[in-house]
Order: structure tokens, then sequence, then C-alpha cells
């Protein structure tokens, strides 16, 4: 069982609450999603559109066609028809607007109902909601147990109105078509699972990772980490700061970095523009921080509420000056769990900034997670702030401390000291005896500045030993999903196109087709060595990304020499697709083999 | 108790007769003054020659990027609101560079202090004509005289939510010393305007300059008063300067407000761990 419910209508309608709750129905029942919403840059007037994926196996993809189109509007249909097929139903009101094509139709009459039972405009959706859950054959007691959570707030009158409404778009489908009922979210057993979108993930990583102050200056598409961390912040006992710039954001995060606690900020790349000179500070006086980039396409303002790869070669190269920098791009919301909580350990483990990229394909698409998987994660994740010196532990190892005021003359502790692995103890302000400054300056090993030749080249050089030191310890090869040996082609991608890539490989499967696919999500630095031997075979090696330049690919190039010749890109604002890639993929190979 | 020693760092490199050097030795004296030492206290310093401090002033401290010294004292304040912090910053820094930091920290109410050394000029970069110089200053950057009218620190943090607003003269340590004091004694956020003569660069605004125009509040001063502070901070734009507390009120700091902060500090409370409270909102 895999289908593809799609609702759309007006913004500012409630479309995406309710898709948000459609998910939800849809995991409850025991099955997994991936959803995926498309709305305009404004909040009253355009269209919003917001589909589902449903599916008893894993997914983490979109279809091509739609199975169910619940249409608020004329606009949806008209929009969305060419993903309809001849078994396809389209749920919309004859007392709105006709659809003269021949195709499967279940009149609801929303406007009707609304009228009848004296309800808002929104509450359309509530009745699209009971209708679509049960022309699927759903539980209704499900639907309405998720309205009442939602409405909790509202108390009892608002939550009760609500039922009507859910139970007379029940009640017309299953009344009027129930020829058509399709049985798609019968309840089954399965494990409990989260529907989660990628900053939701982000959000719930840091929190794993007892981040305990998050700054940001709200940006779409990442402004619901800030959102969601506001929220929580009481609970949890962190702070968040939404700031008057992100220039502020990043200073505030740097600033309580420096005091001693785990910080992270997150925007898109405008608000990352204006950070750079701040990253390069954090570079230099080597505090840990974690930066948090959705991307959306550019340049400036470009299209704020869609996706692209785009900002990449941008984070990967931020700041001026030489300094060292980790980038990580999470391929699924699995994974920007893991990596997210990973990130603040190599931030406090090699003292430097971690940008985790994401952009809003990742950031702003459901994905259903195993509740299991994230306990686990919970249950097997270490905290490890490196060589900070904890003055709750007393852990004072790399230091001596001396008693309080009488020794301050003798501060010998060496905040920027010359390690061999690159990495110098680092100090909680307000330890007794001691104090140093973070030198935004070159410096020498105790802080102060220099302008001399030599303690110049040993700072440079030990703080580029800590990417050696990460390559060797932290550092992880891309995955290779299917098998290099047995495939002619080989798809290289980064970060969130992994599950579509994923789907492509199962296309072509079908198709007697073996592929293997080297997905990176550990992206700088590299380990030339490592990746080499990965992209030197002789093989067809097709680049994917959503970007016009094939940056990834730039990067490979400029890290190994290996220049990747076939590409498949996107950059339209909208994700690359499997059967884009298949399509592309098949052309590509028929030029090679005409070539030959 | 903490001796001048214990906070001195490298010898200051200011030009001699610089107003930094009063500044200097001024907050090194209120810090012994307020029993903090070395360990104790965190500093942040923009860039410019009152940012060079960092060298000789020893603590906890961050030596900045330009105007950015704020951002990082507002984040020591979260992470550890027990911890006095200071921003030794200079008027291109703050009122310049760092502008939009400066009003919306003074609405924030941030528990940290602010002195800046107003010299008028940019000393570091050899003397071009900062946000506080008089319309019509010429420097290198302005040779025909700045067309700009000067910003009036006194009356943008009054306006701006600053609850410790005050005025000193780098001419007079011991007033300088006890402005320092009061405002870091005062629960929110504190600026201290100091008055400053930078004898390189700025020809105009000399000690002899400011003594001619600088006067000290009289005990009667209603310094709780907003009409009157604001009033009282327009008096700089006559050229006529203030000397003391020009506005100071009780209100809640920013950390105040925030009830995870009432148990513990950020950097000392234990790690959070009730994660189902968290993932039970997405099932």
């Amino acid at each position: 069982m895999d289908f593809t419910w799609l609702i759309g209508g007006e913004a500012g309608f409630g479309i995406m609450t309710t898709g948000v709750v459609f998910s939800k129905i849809a995991t409850r029942s025991g099955y997994h999603i991936f959803d995926y919403v498309e709305y305009p840059s404004l909040i009253r007037g355009g269209h919003n559109a917001y589909e589902v994926h449903v599916s008893e196996a894993l997914v983490s993809h979109l279809s091509p066609t739609i199975d169910i189109l619940v249409c608020l509007n004329k606009e949806t249909y008209e929009k969305h028809k060419s993903r309809l097929t001849s078994s396809s139903l389209v749920v919309f009101d004859q007392d709105e607007f006709e659809i003269s094509e021949d195709i499967k139709k279940i009149v609801v009459p929303f406007k009707k109902i609304l009228s009848d039972l004296k309800g808002q405009p929104i509450m359309k959706n509530t009745i699209a909601l009971g209708a679509s859950v049960g022309l699927l054959g759903g539980d209704v007691n499900e639907l309405i147990r998720i309205i009442s959570e939602q409405f909790a707030k509202k108390g009892d009158e608002v939550i009760n109105f609500n039922k009507l409404f859910v139970q007379a778009g029940f009640d017309e489908v299953k009344k009027n078509y129930s020829n058509n009922i399709l049985n798609y979210l019968i309840k089954k057993p399965g494990e409990v699972k989260l529907v989660l979108t990628g900053n939701d993930a982000f959000a719930l990583g840091s929190v794993i990772a007892d981040c305990r102050v998050y700054s940001a200056y709200p940006m779409t598409p990442s402004s619901t980490v800030l959102t969601d961390l506001a929220a929580w912040q009481e609970k949890v006992g962190m702070v968040t700061r939404h700031a008057e710039d992100e220039i502020s954001v990043i200073n505030t995060a740097i600033g309580s970095s420096f005091a001693g606690v785990r910080c992270a900020v997150g925007t898109s790349g405008g608000g990352f523009a204006l950070m750079v000179e701040s990253i390069s500070l954090a570079g230099i006086t080597e505090i840990p921080i974690v930066v948090f980039i959705a991307q959306r396409p550019g340049p400036a303002t470009g299209m704020p509420t869609w996706t692209e790869q785009g900002d990449l070669l941008f984070s990967v190269f931020s700041g001026h000056g030489e300094f060292q920098k980790i980038v990580l791009a999470p391929g699924d919301n699995e994974e920007m769990i893991k990596l997210t909580a990973k990130a603040y350990n190599l931030a406090d483990i090699y003292q430097l900034p971690v940008i985790v990229m994401s952009d809003m394909y990742l950031s702003e698409s459901h994905k259903s997670v195993s509740k299991k998987f994230v306990d686990d994660f919970i249950a097997n994740y270490k905290i490890n702030r490196g060589k900070l010196i904890n003055k709750i532990t007393n852990d004072k190892s790399q230091i001596t401390i001396e008693s309080q005021s009488s020794n301050i003359k003798n501060n010998n502790y060496l905040r920027y000291k010359i390690t061999e692995d690159g990495i110098s103890p680092r100090l909680i302000p307000g330890t007794p005896g001691y104090f140093y400054q973070a030198n935004s300056y070159e410096h020498v090993e105790d802080g102060h500045t220099t302008e001399e030749a030599q303690p110049r080249i040993d700072q440079v050089d030990k703080r580029a030993r800590k990417w050696v030191t990460y390559l060797n310890h932290d550092f992880c090869a891309p995955k290779v999903y299917g098998e290099i040996d047995k495939s002619e082609t080989v798809f290289v991608s980064w970060g969130s196109t992994k599950g579509i890539v994923l789907q492509a490989q199962k296309l072509l499967k079908t198709k007697g087709i073996d592929s293997a696919f080297i997905h990176f999500n550990h992206i700088y630095p590299l380990d030339k060595e490592k990746i080499t031997e990965l992209l030197n075979q002789n093989k067809k090696y097709i680049l994917i990304e959503n970007n016009s330049w094939g940056q990834f690919g730039k990067l490979l190039t400029m890290e190994t020499g290996i220049e990747m010749k076939n590409k498949i890109l996107r950059y339209d604002g909208r994700p690359i697709t499997a059967e884009e890639i298949v399509g592309k993929m098949l052309n590509i190979k028929s030029q090679i083999t005409n070539k030959s | 108790m903490s001796t001048i020693q214990d906070f001195s760092g490298y010898n200051p490199t200011w030009c001699p007769g610089c107003g930094d050097w009063g500044i200097g030795i001024a907050i090194k004296q209120a810090l012994i003054q307020l029993d903090l030492n070395p360990s104790s206290v965190a500093a942040v310093f923009g860039i410019g020659c009152s940012g060079n401090m960092n060298d000789f002033l020893n603590a906890y401290a961050i030596h900045s990027l330009h105007g950015r010294a704020l951002p990082n004292a507002i984040g020591i304040k979260l992470a550890n609101h027990k911890m006095p912090v200071i921003a030794i910053v200079g008027d291109g820094d703050c009122y310049g560079e760092g502008g939009n930091h400066l009003l919306h920290a003074c609405r924030g109410n941030h528990d940290i202090t602010i002195i800046v050394h107003d010299n008028g000029v940019y000393g570091l970069t050899t003397g071009q004509s900062a946000p506080t110089a008089q319309k019509g200053f010429k420097s290198k950057s302005t040779p025909t005289g700045i067309l700009e009218t000067p910003i009036n620190p006194l009356a943008l943090s009054i306006t701006s939510g600053a609850t410790f607003v005050a005025q000193s003269f780098a001419g007079d340590v011991l007033h300088t010393i006890s402005m320092i004091k009061a405002g870091m004694q005062h629960k929110g956020f504190s600026i201290i305007n100091i008055l400053q003569p930078c004898v390189t660069f700025n020809k105009i605004n000399t000690y002899q300059y400011y003594l001619q125009r600088v006067y000290k509040l009289d005990e009667n001063y209603k310094k709780d008063d907003f009409k009157t502070a604001v009033q009282k901070s327009l008096e700089i734009n006559e050229e006529k300067f203030p000397l003391g507390i020009i506005y100071q009120v009780e209100k809640p700091s920013y950390t105040d407000q925030l009830p995870q902060l009432k148990e513990n500090t950020l950097v000392d409370k234990k790690r959070f761990t009730d994660f189902d409270i968290i993932t039970k909102l997405f099932i």
C-alpha cells in the first residue's frame, strides 16, 4: 500500500496545519509518511498545497502521481490535475466550481455544511479531513483525538464544535460514496512514530545534545527551529534569543559559548551572509558554535519559500582568513538528529564552527521517524565536551589550580597552548585563580595579541592540525548504497537528495538496472584518500544536486582532482525527483553509448 | 582584595596624554573597589584604541570584532548571569558599527555595563571622524567638515530603554571610578559615556575644551525622572556636558525575567534529560 494525498487551497486558510494532522493520522494508523508543502512568501491570497506520501514501507520521497486530490478551491484542481491517474479520486464542492473532465469525483458540499452548522471558512479543512479519513477507510475517532489534542487549550466547546465538522465530512462520503472507499488507512499495528520536519529534528537533536542557548532571527525556511525551541525553553532549561539581526545572533551565541554552554544559531543564506565575519571570529578565538543553515534559492531574497542547495560553497568557504570549520549535511531526518547531536560534540572537541546544512525540502517536509530509533539514539548518545576544563566536575587535570587571589599573577594557563593534535585546553570563565582572553587578533599561547612572525606561524599550524585530527578520528566517509562493483552507473549526491536518489535506484532496479549511490553527509573537510578510491573507478558517475553549478562536484574536483562530467541539476526551486533522475540518467547513458 | 597589579597585563601602548590612560586606571580601580578579581569578572573589548585595553587588563575576556562587543556581552550574561560583565568600547565601535546592537541592548535591559570611550575620532585608523564628532569637524575622511549631526548617546540610550545612563570625563579619574562602580552595581543595562580627549587626532575636543564645558550634576538633580533626563541629555547638543548619573531607574533585567534562570545559571545547571515531554509533541 502506497498512496499520495494532496490538499490545496488559498494561503491563510489552514492548509499547513491540516496537512500535519493528516500525516499524524497516517502514522498513528501504523503507516510511514513523507510530506511536502508548497506555499508562496505571503500570508494571504496565494496557493498552498500540502501533499502526504503514505506507505507501509519507509518513505523519504514524493510520488509523481496523486491518488486523492482534495480541492478547497478550483486552482488546486487546475494546478495539480496533471498528476492524476484514471483511478485518482478528486474531492471538491460542486457548489463552488465544476469539473468538466471525466474523473472520479467525490462531491462534498463544504459550503452547505459550513452554512448549516454555522462554521467559519477555515473549518472547510476540518470537513476535508473527515471526508479524507472516511474515503480512506480510516478511524474517525483517531482523527477526533488529534483534533482534541490540537484544540486542548481552547476548551471543550471548541473541540466539540470541530467534531461536528469532522463527522459531517466523514458521514458525507460514507453515505454517498461507499463504493469508492479505498481502505488505505485501515488501522494496523506498528511502532510509535514521530512526525518531524528537518527543522524539528534539528531542534530535537539540539536538546538531546544539551544546547543551552539558541539565538536566531526569523528567516524562512529556518524559523521553526526558533519557534520550536522558544516554546520548549522553559521546560528544558535553555534560553532562546530572537536578536535584532543575524550579526547579534551569532555574537550572542559566541558570548554564551565562551562562558561555557553549548550554543547554536539558525538561519538561511541571507542571514548567514550577515554572520560570516563572526564565523571567522569563532575560527580564530576557537570558540565552539553550531550553525544551522536551511537553504533557499538566492541570490539576495531569491525565492524564500522554495528549495535549493545553492549555498554549499558559500558555507564551506565562509569567513575571511584561513581557519578551520566542519560542514555536515544530513540526508534525512534520522541523520539530522544524529548529525546535529554530533555537531555539538565536534564543535566542543575541535573548538570551531560546525555548520549543519539543510534546505527547504528537508527543513519543512515531515518524515515519520521511529520513536524507538530516537529513544535508542538518546540512550547511546554521549556528550563529549573535548578538552573543556569543567569546573563542576573539577576535572582540572590540564592545568594546576592554585589557591585563588594570591596566585593570580602566576596565571599559567595557556588558552592557545601549542599541542600535537591542535586542540588546546579550554577553561570555563569564572574558574578561580585564572583568567584568559579569547582574542580576535592573532595571539600568543596565553591569548595576548601578537604581530610577530613565529607565534603567527605556530598558531596557524596549530589550528590547521585540528583538521588532521578530525579527519583521523571523526570524519565519516560517504555511505555507498548498492554495489559499485556490480553497477555501471554510480550516483553521487549530498544532503537532502538522499531519499530521492534511493528511490531512483529502486525504479532502475525494476527496469533491471543495478546502480550504486555515494551519499555524502560529512561535506567538509574531505579526506582525499578515503573518497578518491570511491570516485576514480571506471564507472559512469552522475552528480545530482539541487543547484545550477554542481557545487559539490566543484568541491570534489578541488579536493581530489576528479571531475564530475555527468550532472543532473535542478534549480527551479523545486526538489529534484526520482523519475527525473531515471529519465535523465537513461538519456546520459544513450548519449555515451552513441559516442562510443 | 585585589591590587592594581593583579589586573595589570601588558604595559599600555596608548599615546602619552591619551584619555584612555585615565579610563584604564578608573576601570581597574572600580573593579578593585567592587571586590572583584581577574577570575570573577568578564570583559568584552571592541576594536579600536579602547579595545586595545584587552592586553592591558587581566580578566576573562573576549577581544571581539569591531562593533560586536555588546552581543558577546549579552551572550556571556545569558550563560552566566551571576558573573559581572563589562563591555569596553569606543564611540565608532558602539555608536557607529555596532549602533543597532546598542539600541536593542538598551531595550532588553540586559544586565551589562558599557564603558564608552568617546573621543569623536577613529584613533586607531589615524583620525577619521566618528559618530559623536561635532557637525563640521574636519578629518581625513571628512576634509571639508562632517555633514552629519552628531549622535547623542545619552538621549539615544535613555529613550531606547537603558535603565542607567551616566557621563564622565577621562580627565577626572575619581569621578569616572565612581560612575563605573555605580553602573556595575546597577541591576540592568548601564552605559557610561566617557568624554576622552584624543591628543593625537582631535585638536578640537581637548582637555582644555572639556574643562571649560563639563560640570557635575548637583545633588538635587532628579535622575529617576525620564523627561528631566532627556532634557539634560540634550545639553550636549549645545556643547554643555553634564557629568554624573543622568538617568537611573529600577526595572527587572532581561535575565531576571527568565523563569528558567531562577534556580541556577545556564552554565551550572544540570543537563535536561526528560526527553519524552518533547518527543510526545510529535506523535
